[in-house]
């Protein structure tokens, strides 16, 4: 079997997993191709250490429509490996090519190595209260979250095979319409060095002035639980912190209002201080501080905020 | 009148796991089941579906000798009737061997129109069934999804990616994933529970499936399983004058350097 390939229709995430790719390279003994849908890139991957571009063109611009494609492509280069962005086009996209050429793959991993012949791999499970070391015979497909890994940096004069493989994604039946383009506000709270996490406890979207005063206070980003987002619509969506949102590594982390659900504690536990406000002394985000206040975040905020300036 | 398959997996309820603080290994020992979170979301749905549109709603699951429990659950939750898988397969399945199984008892046992699934199962987090499933289906997938409509046999799902939504209008069958902000799952009233027991429940037996062992056999082995440990301080401020409390937590912030 050959070759190790990259899929991303992110090409910055191509970029981070060429990362990976290149340290399987080195212990598999094998080359490093990135699949890709944008042609504009095709000399930046192969400036960060591809061997092999692949552009596929085909007339349906939709990414989930070329699983068929990269399907077909892996199969006639009989790849060893395929490491795919872990976006949440980019997981759909592998687990039907998975499905296709009925192969394992392995979601969001932390770790991806090449032993016994095999892809191992680390991943959490139960919403990232444990972590599960996994074996993969290969081939193997393994998807990587975004910014797992900084991007393989350009190295000057490198050469590399770049070829365009014309394929038919016109899938029957299906049509995408009204796409909207992802806007960003504000600051990415998975670089910030301080974060204040508001969740449930906050009963409606203006109390969060008195989060927003505090994070003025302290110089904090907002950050929120699942529900707050993606329930209420208070904050945008890439402001949600856990499993299935960002990753905060903080220097600080202040959580109002949030019980601590594991699959929200996973999203901060990296974080190097982390001080909790809550009503209910029995709420499991207490265990994961280490500074708790037992008491009502509508009182205790605003002292809070206060007591800071005053500072 | 739609006829709707929702796919729900039995899994170990993770509030209840503890860590063994010695060899990090899990004690499930205290663990009870639940109906895997957002597929209470897949089955609500199917609900409101055929509760404007007519039609029925049938589920399935494929799990281990403990998933018999899950019936009168989920039949309560308002399905007409499930199918069920249990054995003990289902111990090492990945999501390989599960979309096999489910993709073979679906084309058993009955043609629906529709076929809904979680966004992803509470304890492996996979995202990956319903997709596979699509694909050993030869039908489409619509992942990650917070609105649906039927129209004829169009269906019309808009999805979420990030901040991204977009539309997507496919002919059935197809199989969509969930998102848990597409509805609030109800509470089963009494009257619904005490209903559930007459629903008919059906044991499907693997052996039955005609799956070949290479189907069956899973992709992933898992090697370990450990818990993961947090070291905190766990200071804890309680006085009833919120003040005093605020005041020795700024003393501590300021003595890690934060404030
Ligand atoms: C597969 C899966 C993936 C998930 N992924 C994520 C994820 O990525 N991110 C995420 O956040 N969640 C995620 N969840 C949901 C998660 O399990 C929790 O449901 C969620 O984090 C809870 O949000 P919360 O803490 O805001 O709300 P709640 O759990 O309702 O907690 C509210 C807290 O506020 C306290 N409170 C109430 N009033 C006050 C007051 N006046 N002052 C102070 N405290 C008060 C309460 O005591 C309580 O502790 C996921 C769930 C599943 C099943
Ligand atoms: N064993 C199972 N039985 C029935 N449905 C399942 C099973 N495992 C997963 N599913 C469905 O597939 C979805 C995604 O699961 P996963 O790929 O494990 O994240 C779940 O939300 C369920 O709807």
């Amino acid at each position: 079997m050959s070759g190790i390939w990259i899929y991303s229709e992110d090409s910055m995430i191509a970029k981070e997993l060429l990362t990976v790719g290149l340290a399987l390279k080195v212990s598999m003994g094998k080359s490093v191709g990135v699949i890709t849908l944008a042609s504009e890139e095709q000399d930046a991957f192969i400036a960060a250490g591809a061997d092999k571009v692949c552009i596929l063109k085909g007339q349906n611009p939709w990414p989930e429509s070329y699983a068929g494609a990269v399907a077909d492509f892996l199969s006639k280069e009989q790849a060893s490996v395929l490491l795919v962005g872990g976006t949440l086009r980019g997981k759909d996209l592998a687990a039907k090519v998975a499905a296709i050429l009925k192969t394992g793959l392995v979601t969001d991993a932390l770790t991806v190595g090449y032993v016994n012949n095999g892809i191992e791999t680390t991943r959490l499970i139960y919403g990232g209260l444990a972590i599960r070391t996994e074996a993969v015979s290969l081939p193997a497909f393994v998807t990587v979250p975004p910014r797992t890994y900084t991007e393989a940096p350009a190295m000057a004069g490198r050469q590399g095979e770049i070829f365009t493989v014309e394929v038919d994604n016109t899938a029957s039946g299906v049509s995408v319409s009204n796409v909207c383009p992802i806007i960003r506000e504000g600051a990415d709270i998975s670089t910030a060095s301080r974060v204040i996490g508001v969740g449930r406890g906050f009963s409606k979207k203006e109390d969060l002035a008195m989060a927003e005063k505090l994070a003025q206070a302290i110089g904090a980003e907002i950050g929120c639980t699942r529900g707050i987002a993606e329930d209420s619509h208070w904050l945008p969506s890439e402001r949600y912190i856990g499993i299935s949102g960002q990753k905060v590594k903080a220097e600080l982390y202040l959580a109002a209002g949030i019980s601590g659900q594991v699959q929200h504690v996973v999203g901060v536990r990296d974080s190097k201080i982390i001080v909790a406000i809550d009503t209910n002394e029995k709420a499991p985000i207490f265990a994961a501080a280490d500074y708790g206040i037992v008491g009502d975040l509508y009182e205790v905020l605003p002292l809070l905020a206060e007591a800071i300036e005053k500072k | 009148m739609p006829r709707i398959l929702v796919c729900y997996k039995w899994v170990l309820d993770e509030q209840d796991i503890k860590i063994n603080p010695g060899d990090l290994s899990l004690d499930s020992s205290k663990a009870k089941y639940k109906i895997s979170d957002y597929d209470k979301n897949a089955i609500e749905e199917a609900m409101l579906l055929v509760e404007s549109k007519e039609g029925s709603v049938d589920a399935l699951t494929f799990g281990s000798d403990k998933v018999k429990q899950s019936l009168k659950d989920v039949l309560s939750r308002g399905p007409g009737k499930v199918d069920w898988i249990g054995d003990t397969a289902f111990e090492q399945a990945d999501a390989f061997v599960t979309a096999n199984v489910l993709a073979a008892a679906i084309r058993k046992n009955g043609s629906y129109d529709l076929i809904l699934c979680g966004e992803g199962s509470s304890d492996s987090y996979s995202q990956q069934v319903a997709p596979r499933l699509a694909a050993i289906l030869s039908i489409p997938a619509i992942t990650f999804v917070q609105k649906i409509s039927i129209d004829g046999s169009r269906i019309i799902a808009t999805r979420k990616l990030g901040d991204c939504t977009e539309v997507v209008e496919v002919a059935g069958p197809a199989v969509l994933s969930v998102l848990p902000e597409i509805n609030k799952p109800r509470i089963p009233s009494l009257k619904q529970v005490m209903a559930a027991a007459k629903k008919p429940s059906q044991e499907v037996k693997l052996a039955d499936l005609q799956l070949g062992a290479e189907e069956l056999q899973p992709k992933t082995i898992t090697l370990s399983v450990k818990g993961y440990v947090m070291n905190r301080k766990n200071i804890l401020y309680k006085e009833a004058n919120q003040a005093d409390n605020v005041a020795k937590l700024v003393a501590s912030l300021a003595q890690e350097g934060m404030c």
